[in-house]
């Protein structure tokens, strides 16, 4: 018979880390399919296997550093591989990650988070920052540029900081900025493009629920992040003199990686504090620097780098709520207090400093008679018809877009051929009654533009015996030279009048 | 069956909500179905029995017998004469054989009185028996310790400590909670002997002049709760109170927290409540109306590594060894014996030990290996730390060997209550941690 020695206590509860990382990574994996479940909808299968094509890589380049890791050690492989959990480093890295990421750049990002970013710093549970946020960082530092186009369409975060400075006040375009998001329930669902495993925030919610009751994740982190992005969101609506504010601070919420960072990134336990007390002062911390990076950055993102600079700040928040809970919690309910009034002043003051976005006002660009462009372009007046009425009508040919484009261009319809126009003038007066479009040879999209009867409405009324200037419809250049084109015609029969 | 434990399973739910701070309790599977409905067996040893000369943490006994004198149970055999008085007695009839150090419950080696017993068992009431109605107060402070009342939750400490010097008690605390995990000998003395129960809570309640009394039991032994509301209807000022299934429900600063919704910073009597087992207020109880010191434990023997789990009425001094072979002997080769519950209890690499006046279980477990991984600062451990320590932290100053760290967190706080370990999903021995720190910080105190 043998007792065997052990120290108290012999029970076990069945939660185990391993147990933890396992639902975690099937929670991971149920809003990774729904984002791929989104690319293939949208943009069809090759997109949907690129996502997949992504986490795979990530996957083996996790999986050969930490087994190279292993070998360099000298450490068991197997015991080290299933307590080293770099697989979950590498979901959560691709989830990060847009769609048209190079693979190539995302394997290199995977590489830094797993060994720079965890085992350098003495691997799982020793490492500073959270490895896949590194990783993520490390590729916006170093491949700023790398991405293929599979897809190219505007995220929400990015159209918000480059269009829209993160704040916009007028109605007419707030309205605007819905439509071309598709409306908040659609940010809330997730049918938009983004980082692969960020846009449902529907589906994060969901998965983050289920986790924090069973305790995979700790409750207080997502909760207190996502309350404190939307009262510090509200703060800067109302100071900035949003009317009907609501949809702001929940854009804040449904769009980029808050959810995602507030569910799978704020709360690994690695990297957060210990207490309950530390990891809501954590929270906090990073809801108010996502909220300022976003708006006085600019950034499309301010979650990644908030969750960084938090992930530095751990040790210090440890060391404060450090003591016996029960005298700890004063404490810490009084620094919680005062970083929240902090964080609120400073959001606010962040809105009152900051621009709203203002509609663009479009430069207005006129063609005129001496535009030494029009001398190059070649016209002639194939008919003439006195209509009886006393009018006359000119059928006018003038080359068009395709002299630019030169006559070998291959993609386009009538590369070399002029547009054609009929022009109708008043005798008594020599004033142009109107001005007709009947063969346009530009490009689509650019030859349009001339046709529109409110560009051509310009000419009507048009004394020919004096100077006049013809305003551009849509300043895109192409449209420049089209106008140009309707110009030269007009100029034909002026110089055929003797003027 | 089924529908208990169900039950049992929402009970740690109870608070786990708070900002702040962790829960600080955490429901365990009590696995009380294992002997809770089962008959209490009375064994008696076959020769030997061994008398530990132990009390609370004083081993300066004076003993009054000599080798070869023949004892009755209830004999008083020794007396401690520190500080603290605690007479000790025989608990069968017999010869005495000596002293002889030996292998205690609480790991260490003690003194051991031996008796050869002569298998009649027959008794001599120790001490005159005292009517606590007409008794003083101080008169009942002064029995209870020369009749050698020992807390029995575990630690041993002399019972009449609690009583001296005490004024302002609203609230008097009779645990009935027996929150550690398999034990179930509690339950089953409350519910043979509810008279001298009530009896002994009664003349506590007197020693302690408190306004009011309860008795703690938990909410999943509705049984248990109905028995003693009737035992106790037509008494003023004392009712049942059902708390929730949590572990550590049954140390004093839990319960106490709950019951009263305040905390203390030595003694519970400094927020105006008295704590005691319903265990002790049955031996007092035993003393006021029999004149007879704690001669017998009720011990559960539980565990999957024991072949026939129940509870057992034993003397005194009886050793473990005959207990196990009572109850059918071990399931397996090779187990973890444990001189108490599974949470608080220790192993003990023999079987030689003997069953004290504090021991009131053995509990045996089959071996399961466990994989231990890096700690993965999850929290947990800091979130339900009764004491509201942080163990992950102290692990830290432990490798950083900072003594100021482990001051600032509290370590010699720690009760050693084994939750952080059961809670911790990576595994570690993270209680052990504590303990060494707890020591270190001991060492440099000296
Ligand atoms: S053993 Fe000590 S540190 Fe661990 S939970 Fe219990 S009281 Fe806290
Ligand atoms: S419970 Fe275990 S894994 Fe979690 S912080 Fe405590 S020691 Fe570390």
């Amino acid at each position: 018979m043998k007792f065997t020695f052990n120290p108290a206590p012999n029970l076990r509860q069945k939660q185990s880390t391993k147990r933890i990382m396992l639902e975690l990574m099937l929670g991971l994996l149920a809003v990774f399919a729904f984002s791929v479940y989104f690319y293939y909808d949208e943009y069809g299968t090759d997109v949907a296997l690129q996502c997949v094509l992504l986490m795979l890589i990530s996957l083996a380049v996790a999986l050969v550093t930490e087994t190279l890791w292993a070998l360099f050690t000298r450490q068991k492989l197997i015991p080290f591989l299933s307590g080293s959990f770099g697989w979950i480093t590498a979901i959560i890295l691709t989830m990060m990650c847009p769609v048209t990421i190079t693979p190539y750049a995302l394997g290199i990002a995977t590489f830094f988070s797993i060994f720079i970013g965890k085992l350098l710093f003495g691997g799982f549970g020793q490492n500073i920052f959270n490895p896949a946020a590194f990783g993520r960082a490390v590729i916006f530092a170093s491949f700023a540029g790398a991405t293929t186009d599979v897809i190219t369409a505007v995220t929400p975060t990015t159209l918000m900081a480059t269009e829209y400075n993160w704040l916009v006040v007028d109605p007419n375009m707030i309205s605007k900025l819905m439509t071309q998001v598709g409306g908040l329930d659609n940010l809330f669902v997730g049918f938009y493009p983004g980082a692969i495993g960020e846009t449902s925030a529907l589906m994060i919610m969901i998965v983050g629920v289920i986790l924090a009751l069973r305790k995979v994740i700790d409750w207080r982190i997502p909760v207190i992040y996502l309350c404190a992005v939307f009262v510090f969101a509200s703060v800067i609506a109302i100071t900035a003199g949003m009317s009907d504010w609501l949809w702001y601070p929940l854009f804040h919420l449904f769009s980029g990686g808050v959810m995602f960072g507030a569910v799978f990134m704020l709360t690994d336990p690695v990297t957060s504090p210990t207490s309950a007390q530390g990891k809501c002062i954590f929270a906090l911390g990073a809801a108010i620097l996502t909220v300022l990076i976003r708006v006085k950055g600019n950034y499309p993102e301010g979650v990644l780098y908030s969750i960084l600079i938090m992930n530095m700040l751990t040790p210090m928040i440890e060391k404060a709520t450090d003591g016996k809970q029960l005298v700890v919690r004063k404490k810490s309910a009084v620094i919680f207090a005062v970083i929240a009034a902090l964080g609120a002043g400073c959001v606010s003051l962040a809105a009152s400093v900051i621009e709203p976005a203002k509609e663009k006002v479009k430069e207005k660009v006129f063609v005129k008679l001496d535009d030494p462009y029009l001398s190059t372009l070649q016209a002639n007046i194939d008919s003439t018809v006195d209509n009886g009425d006393g009018t006359t009508t000119y059928i006018v040919t003038a080359q068009g877009f395709a002299a630019v484009e030169g006559p070998n261009m291959p993609n386009y319809d009538h590369p070399t051929d002029p547009n054609v126009y009929e022009i109708i003038v008043n005798r008594s007066d020599n004033t142009v009654k109107s001005v007709r479009v009947t063969k346009m040879s530009d490009t689509e999209y650019i030859g349009d533009k001339v046709e529109s009867p409110k560009f051509l409405s310009q000419f009507e009324g048009l004394s020919l015996a004096s100077e006049f200037e013809i305003e551009v419809n849509d300043a895109v250049t192409g449209a420049t030279y089209t106008t140009k084109s309707v110009v030269r015609a007009v100029l034909e029969v002026r110089n055929a009048l003797g003027f | 069956m089924q529908f208990t434990k169900l039950k049992g399973g929402t009970k740690g739910k109870v608070n786990a909500m708070s900002l702040f701070k962790g829960p600080m309790h955490q429901h365990i599977p009590g696995h009380k179905d294992l002997t809770e409905t089962k008959e209490v067996r009375v064994l008696k040893p076959q020769q030997w029995v061994y008398i530990p000369l132990y009390a609370g943490h004083s081993t300066d006994f004076e003993i009054l017998v000599h080798e070869g004198e023949h004892v009755y149970a209830g004999t008083k055999i020794a007396v401690c004469n520190d500080r603290i008085v605690v007479p000790i007695y025989a608990s069968v009839s017999g010869t005495v054989r000596g002293v002889q150090k030996l292998m205690h419950a609480t790991l260490k080696t003690q003194d051991h009185l031996i008796i050869e017993s002569d298998g009649k068992y027959e008794m001599r009431q120790a001490f005159a028996p005292l009517d606590y109605q007409r008794a003083g107060k101080e008169e009942l402070v002064e029995f209870m310790m020369n009749a050698g009342i020992v807390g029995c939750g575990g630690a041993g400490f002399p019972a009449y400590m609690k009583y001296k010097n005490v004024k302002d008690i609203k609230k008097l605390i009779i645990n009935a909670v027996e929150c550690e995990p398999y034990i179930t000998a509690d339950y089953k003395m409350v519910q043979s002997n509810l008279d001298l129960m009530v009896t002994g809570v009664l003349a506590m309640k007197k020693m302690a002049q408190a306004q009011s009394c309860v008795i703690a039991i938990k909410k999943t032994h509705p049984e248990l709760i109905k028995q003693v509301q009737e035992a106790v209807a037509n008494i003023a000022d004392v009712t049942v109170v059902s708390v929730p299934d949590v572990y550590p429900m049954g140390w004093e600063r839990t319960l106490v927290r709950h019951l009263m919704q305040a905390d203390y910073k030595r003694l519970p009597s400094e927020i105006g409540a008295i704590v005691n087992n319903a265990t002790t207020a049955i031996a007092f109880g035993n003393a006021l109306i029999n004149g007879m010191p704690i001669i017998e434990k009720t011990v559960t023997v539980s565990g999957d590594g024991i072949k026939e789990p129940c509870n057992v009425r034993v003397p005194v001094g009886m050793q473990v060894k005959e207990i196990t072979e009572a109850c059918g002997g071990y399931t397996d080769e090779e187990v973890k014996l444990i001189a108490g519950g599974p949470m608080m209890g220790k192993t003990i690499v023999n079987d030689q030990f003997v069953v004290d006046r504090a021991s009131d279980a053995l509990t045996v477990l089959k071996i399961v290996p466990y994989k231990d991984v890096a700690c993965l600062r999850c929290g947990q451990c800091s979130d339900h730390c009764p004491a509201g320590l942080q163990p992950v932290r102290i692990a830290q100053s432990l490798n950083a060997k900072d003594k100021a760290m482990m001051e600032r967190l509290s370590v010699m706080d720690c009760i050693e209550c084994g939750l952080c370990t059961y809670v911790c999903p990576s595994r570690l021995d993270v209680t052990e941690n504590v303990r060494k720190a707890k020591r270190q910080m001991q060492l440099a105190k000296k």
